[in-house]
Order: C-alpha cells, then sequence, then structure tokens
C-alpha cells in the first residue's frame, strides 16, 4: 500500500502547502458542481485528466489503473438519471424506466462531473500526505493540535485493528465457532467481531490517549512544531493553474461546444 | 493526568484528546466495517430499484455509535469527518466530496443530539440523529447528483428506504452494539461524570 502511493518525482503541487491546497480543491469542488452546462462538465474532465496525468508525479501506467475506477464513478453516476430521470422527449419506454432526451443528456453530464471529481480528488490525495495536512492545518490554520495529533495517531492504529480483525476471523475459525449460515450469522456479527473488536480498539485508543496526554500532545498556544509548514511561490503556482485550468474549460466550452445543450437541470 | 489540577471541573467541559482520539478510533474500525459493507451495499442493490437504500444507514453509523459512547457535543462531527479523512488517507479518488458530505451529514446529526441537550441516549434519539444525517445526504445529493431530477416516484422511494434504514441501523442497531459495549466494561470511563457522582465520593 506505502509503496504503491509513492510518487516517482516531487511536482510543484507536491511542495504547495497542503492547507491552502485543500482549500483550493474544495474551492475547484464548488466551482465543479455549480457547472450545468454538459459542454462545460465535459471540458472540466478532460482538462483535469490532464492535470491528473501530469502533475501527478505517478508514472502513467500507475495513473492510468487508478484513473480506470473513473469508469465505474461515470456509470453509477449517470446510469439512475439516464433510467429514471424526468424529461419531455421520450426516447425509450420500457415499465418503469424512461429513457427521454434530457434524462440522457443529464446522465452523461453528471458522469463527467463524477470524472472531474474523482481527478480532483485523486490529485490531491496523491500528492499529499495525511502528515503534511495535519501539520499545515495546525499551522496555518490554528486547527487544535488536539485533533490534528488524535488524527495523525489513528491512522497508527489502524493497521493493529486489521491485524486483530484477522486474528479474531482465524481464532473463530479453528474453535469452529460461528458454524451458522446465512442470515442468522449476519445476525451474529456484531457480537463475533464488532464488539471485541471495537472494544480492544477504544481501549487501546485510550491508553495512547493517556501517553499523548502526559507527553502534552495536546498543549495549545507556544509549541513548536517537527515540520515547517510554510507559504511558498508553489502556492501561487498551484493556485494559477487551478484558475487557469477552470477557465478554460469555461472558454472551451463556450466557444469550441460539442453538445450545444444549455442548462441541464429541468427548472434551473 | 492527576498533575492537571482540579479534574473534576476542567475535565467535564469541551472534548479532551483522549475523548477525540477515542471518537476517531470508532469511526476508523466503522471504516474498516465499511469496506465489507460496500459489497453488501452492492448485492443489496441487486433486489429491486434503489434496493441498496435498504442498507444505507450503516454509513451513518459512526456518528451515533460516538456519541453513544462519549456522550459529548461535537463527537458526532468528528466522527463523520474521521470516516471521510480514512478515506483520503487511502487515496481514495472521492475523498474531498465524501468530507463535504460528512460535515452536512455530521451537523444534521449533531443538531438532534443537541435538540435534546445531549442528555437523551435512547435508541429513538438516535434513530432521529440517523434520519437528520440522511436529511444532510439528501441535501448535498441534491446539489451533486441532481436528484430532484429523478421521477417522482424514485425520488421518495430512494429517501424513504434510506430515512428507514438509518433509523434502524444507525439507530437501533448503534444503540444496541453501545449496549454491548457497556456491558463489556469499555465505556464508563469514556463518560463524562456527573456533579453529584462527585458529591457522593465527597459524602
Amino acid at each position: 500500500m506505502k509503496r504503491f502511493f509513492e510518487p516517482d518525482r516531487k511536482t510543484w503541487l507536491h511542495r504547495s502547502n497542503p492547507a491552502l491546497k485543500l482549500a483550493v480543491f474544495v474551492g475547484l469542488f464548488v466551482w465543479t458542481v455549480l457547472t450545468h452546462r454538459i459542454d462545460a462538465s465535459f471540458y472540466l474532465a478532460c482538462l483535469f485528466l490532464l492535470l491528473l496525468f501530469f502533475a501527478s508525479g505517478y508514472p502513467l501506467w500507475k495513473t492510468a489503473l487508478l484513473a480506470s475506477g473513473f469508469a465505474l464513478a461515470f456509470a453509477s453516476a449517470s446510469v439512475t438519471m439516464i433510467l429514471f430521470g424526468k424529461g419531455s422527449e421520450i426516447w425509450w419506454s420500457w415499465g418503469p424506466v424512461s429513457i427521454s432526451k434530457e434524462s440522457f443528456y443529464r446522465g452523461l453530464h453528471l458522469g463527467f462531473r463524477s470524472i472531474a471529481f474523482g481527478c480532483q480528488g485523486l490529485l490531491f490525495v496523491l500528492t499529499t500526505t495525511s502528515t503534511g495536512l495535519f501539520y499545515a492545518l495546525m499551522q496555518r490554520v490554528r486547527l487544535s493540535p488536539k485533533y490534528a495529533y488524535s488524527f495523525m495517531a489513528s491512522i497508527r492504529l489502524l493497521p493493529m485493528a486489521l491485524e486483530e480483525l484477522r486474528i479474531r476471523r482465524d481464532a473463530l475459525a479453528v474453535r469452529g465457532a460461528g458454524g451458522k449460515k446465512g442470515a442468522s450469522r449476519l445476525l451474529q456479527m456484531p457480537e463475533l467481531y464488532a464488539l471485541p473488536l471495537l472494544a480492544q480498539s477504544i481501549r487501546r485508543a485510550q491508553r495512547t490517549a493517556a501517553a499523548m496526554e502526559v507527553k502534552r500532545f495536546d498543549a495549545g498556544r507556544r509549541r513548536t512544531y517537527y515540520y515547517d509548514s510554510p507559504v511558498t511561490k508553489y502556492d501561487a503556482g498551484a493556485f494559477l493553474v487551478m484558475l487557469a485550468a477552470v477557465l478554460a474549460a469555461a472558454l472551451l466550452a463556450q466557444n469550441l461546444p460539442i453538445f450545444e445543450l444549455g442548462d441541464m437541470r429541468m427548472n434551473p | 493526568m492527576s498533575a492537571k489540577g482540579s479534574p473534576a471541573a476542567s475535565r467535564r467541559k469541551g472534548l479532551t484528546l483522549t475523548d477525540v482520539l477515542v471518537t476517531v478510533v470508532v469511526s476508523l474500525v466503522l471504516g474498516v466495517v465499511y469496506h465489507v459493507w460496500a459489497s453488501v451495499s452492492s448485492i443489496a442493490g441487486l433486489l429491486f430499484i434503489q434496493s441498496d437504500e435498504l442498507v444505507y444507514g450503516m454509513w451513518f453509523a459512526a456518528s451515533t455509535l460516538a456519541f453513544l459512547l462519549i456522550r459529548k457535543p461535537g463527537v458526532a462531527l468528528i466522527a463523520e469527518i474521521a470516516a471521510a479523512h480514512l478515506e483520503i488517507a487511502f487515496g481514495s479518488a472521492y475523498g474531498i466530496q465524501l468530507l463535504l458530505y460528512s460535515v452536512l451529514q455530521g451537523l444534521a446529526a449533531e443538531l438532534i443530539f443537541a435538540a435534546f441537550r445531549y442528555r437523551n441516549t435512547s435508541a429513538v434519539v438516535a434513530g432521529l440523529a440517523g434520519v437528520a444525517a440522511a436529511a444532510g445526504s439528501l441535501l448535498a445529493d441534491i446539489y451533486y447528483g441532481y436528484v430532484t431530477e429523478y421521477a417522482t416516484w424514485v425520488i421518495v422511494l430512494k429517501y424513504s428506504l434510506r430515512a428507514i434504514s438509518s433509523f434502524v441501523i444507525a439507530g437501533w442497531l448503534m444503540y444496541g452494539l453501545a449496549k454491548l459495549l457497556e456491558r463489556a466494561g469499555v465505556t464508563q470511563s469514556l463518560r463524562p461524570v456527573d456533579r453529584k457522582e462527585y458529591d457522593a465520593l465527597d459524602g
């Protein structure tokens, strides 16, 4: 897992401050949510797919592998709308299904948007480490250290929880417990798995937290940080590139429209 | 911890690092469950149209379970955010939107608990919080997925199934799980202590 998610080269996006980058990407998300024209969402998807390949710093095959998941995202975002969406110009209908021109293009629009969202999200997670993000949030937006260090510590506790799940499953198998099949087995799941895993994890979290409190991980004001998280020229760069990308998508949609349809909602 | 002066007054107010870490870890364990649940959801989706909504309530379970265990303001919201953070930390492409969804859902659940002044921890209130979280997700869906553009019967079917499932899974089921954990004795040290319990010690 860790090996896989290690970039080949560091791009300007890796070097920009994670807290500011998060703000930029939330901005991108809002912009994309407020995009209602299919031409615009199509170009957004294309441009961010390009950015994903060039700016993530991962080799081509890895990026392609990760991006292949977008096909499924495209399908799941669009199919329900295509089959069950409202629309007046009916193309085909059968039982509860009715495909209309409006619902078809609205479905495609949702699919393009989900690709754009996916590219933006992937671009963020591939260029940001959890630790870097929380150090930046503490220093740049004054997130209280007790939250930041709790979230960071929890990542370290996860492998232990997974290990316990494995041990629990093996132990039950060895003892021949939980032999029931079907629905009654599903009903036993909380007691067989959830209870012991949660109890162990909560106790471990309490012990860890007690140790962290003694070491003053939760101390608020006037503390130093192991990692510095400055604002650099790369932040301006990241902001300008993202701004250029959304403006380019809007311009292309205006001047080179492919679908030439208006707002995708029935009553905007 | 005893070096902190009078623990009675200071520890009751706000969240301590212990509260936050336990909340985050509870969501984390549920995050592991979520990965199993994704396949349960896709199998359930084969039954009939929108039938995957029958098991949707599990996505709101972190907030109610964390509140039922710790019983402090803010816990439900942090639990939701922690579940989304797990997705970001492990490279999910949809991390950022899950984060925004989680804030809406967590705030909605938080509103219900606040309406009962964070004192009522019954299964019904947990169920209501689950339904509120579902309403939060509906609000996000309207902008994100244009759900108001579905045929009307689909909207009604989808969101009534989701509300019912949220009430049952995030409410009743998590209440039962919290009771099991109580019996196992993990919760006593988590909860805020009442004034009268200190008075009982003094007397």
